[in-house]
């Protein structure tokens, strides 16, 4: 095994032929979430990050340079679904930290719900990230906000809730679907719109385009200023 | 000195200059009937009580609280607190979340797939037991009583039905044992074939009880349909009629809004006797009427209006003539 541990905090990785994969440290270890292959390194054992199911997975392939999520952070998860990609970044933070895991719909909300059960340090939480004030009651202030939910305004969802939740010189990532905001323009055309729109209150960090893990969509760092 | 009340869903908290001063935690049992009242932005017991006792302290309620306050929160007691109180609230919500309007849309989709499964298994069926009986399978069109003949009846009893003699079939000779599984599959498909119609009955009359605008309109398969691709009652009933015009026919659209190909004109909608009956120069127009219809009943059906069913059928009716 040649487990090796990434530049960034918390995130594994593994050689495998010319292929590098990305794994986190499982925190319960004997379960997977969704089907992923596991690796044993002594005492512990490490959940594949697959790439292609994952949009910060795939930003991970693409070598983006900060996740601005750390082991013990806070982190504020918008549209978390059935928890795929809020299992890895559970499992980034471990037991210091905290994943409040938001999502609006009670589907997919159920399958988050069995991995919360499992995990200490997950939060499942229904609402509606366009009214921030309706979960206030349910977060604190986090040290990152993940937001990944396909909606027109998800830009405007995203500074909303970093304005209310995120600390001063934490990171926001945010994934953007291009075809949610606008079906007929041109994929970086929108991404130059939200990027526009993100510095004039952010600081961005790393951007990077996710193709070909996912087909127009996009992902950018930001810190607060 | 600066005075603040605020709850969250672990308890009521008093803070002064940002930093806990007192503190009401909630049991399991009050999590749920306070955070409902919170989320509406109503005072609950414990902030009155907070209150009376610091007069002059801000209450805050229905708003994103200061920064300094939510950050009380990361101590690692009341995040364990916050995870429990979560797990109640949102397994509560789930259960709620489900509605009547849900039951049609699995009923619905439960029964277009019955349909597929019966085809598919009649197909083998038909292959399988072409073998044994080649002619009477080619006599008979419909998959359902097709598999209810075969059990009732022997090969010389249908051969004579359709004039034929046994001894002139391109029939094999079959063995009963080698004729058992396949009567045991027309079996199944003759129980999915009920199935089939016990659920469609079903549909009809949760959609009398539930939509009865929509179901005198739209008929209540189809109308069920439409409910199924837009998710729930009340995205149906905000949608605009052009939305429900081409609801099934997402893929035409999209094609048309990217590569300016031709628009389509109708979706599921097409299945409406008055839309598929209407001459092809027309049948745009149709689809357009019917969907206002259907979009208007809809609406009433959400907001629990009066009965037009009869009224909207009627108006439909004459035009369409």
């Amino acid at each position: 095994m040649t487990i090796q541990e990434n530049r960034l905090k918390g995130i594994f990785t593994e050689k495998k032929g010319k292929k590098i994969i990305f794994l986190t440290k499982n925190l319960t270890p004997g379960k997977t979430v969704y089907g992923e292959s596991t690796y044993r390194a002594g005492k512990d054992e490490y959940r594949e990050w697959v790439h292609t199911r994952s949009k910060l997975g795939a930003a991970l392939a693409k070598k983006v340079t900060q996740l601005g999520i750390y082991p013990g952070s806070k982190v504020l998860y918008l549209g978390a679904s059935t928890g795929t990609t809020a299992s890895h970044v559970s499992d980034v933070v471990g037991n210091d930290g905290f994943v409040f895991a938001l999502d609006f719909a009670p589907r997919t909300t159920r399958n988050l719900m069995y991995l919360c059960e499992l995990r200490k340090n997950m939060s499942p939480i229904i609402a509606d990230a366009k009214h921030p004030e309706r979960y206030a009651g349910q977060v604190t202030i986090v040290d990152c906000v993940f937001q990944d939910i396909a909606q027109r305004d998800q830009a405007e969802i995203f500074m909303k809730n970093c304005d209310a939740f995120l600390k001063k010189d934490g990171f926001g990532v945010l994934a953007v679907k291009a075809r949610s905001v606008d079906v007929a323009k041109k994929p970086k055309q929108v991404f130059q719109q939200v990027r526009a729109y993100l510095e004039s209150r952010m600081i961005i960090v790393d951007y990077k385009e996710l193709d070909p893990f996912e087909k127009d969509h996009c992902i950018f760092v930001c810190k607060k200023k | 000195m600066v005075f603040q009340i605020f709850s969250n869903c672990i308890g009521t908290f008093l803070f002064k200059d940002g930093k806990i001063a007192a503190e009401k935690l909630f049991s399991d049992d009050q999590i749920i009937s306070y955070h409902d009242k919170v989320k509406e932005g109503k005072e609950i017991a414990p902030e009155k009580d907070m209150l009376s006792k610091n007069a002059g302290a801000e209450v805050l309620r229905g708003k994103i609280p200061p920064g300094p306050v939510l950050k009380q929160f990361s101590e690692a007691k009341y995040l364990k607190r916050m995870r429990e109180a979560s797990i109640i609230i949102t397994k509560r919500e789930i259960a709620e979340s489900v509605r009547r309007d849900h039951l049609i849309i699995q009923a619905s989709n439960n029964i277009e797939e019955t349909d597929k499964v019966i085809n598919n298994l009649a197909k083998r069926l038909r292959e399988w037991y072409e073998l044994y009986n080649p002619e009477f399978s080619k006599s008979i069109e419909s998959h359902e009583k097709f598999a209810e003949i075969i059990q009732e009846k022997s090969r010389k009893e249908l051969l004579e039905e359709i004039g034929l003699k046994e001894e002139l079939s391109m029939g094999a000779a079959f063995s009963t044992e080698d004729l058992e599984p396949i009567m045991r599959l027309a079996a199944g498909i003759t129980s999915f074939a009920d199935l089939r119609s016990e659920q469609t009955a079903y549909v009809e009359k949760v959609m009398k009880d539930l939509l009865p605008n929509v179901n005198a309109v739209a008929g209540a398969l189809i109308g069920a349909k439409l409910l199924a691709r837009a998710g729930s009652l009340e995205k149906l009933s905000l949608f605009p009629a052009s939305t429900v015009q081409l609801l099934g026919a997402e893929k035409a659209l999209f094609r048309h809004i990217k590569t300016g190909a031709r628009p389509p004109k109708f979706g599921l909608i097409i299945n409406h006797p008055l839309v598929s009956r209407a001459k092809s120069s027309v049948r745009g127009k149709a689809a357009r009427m019917v969907a206002d219809k259907i979009s208007i009943a809809a609406k009433i059906d959400f907001f629990k209006g009066e009965y037009h069913g009869d009224d909207l059928k009627k108006e439909l009716e004459a035009k369409l003539r």
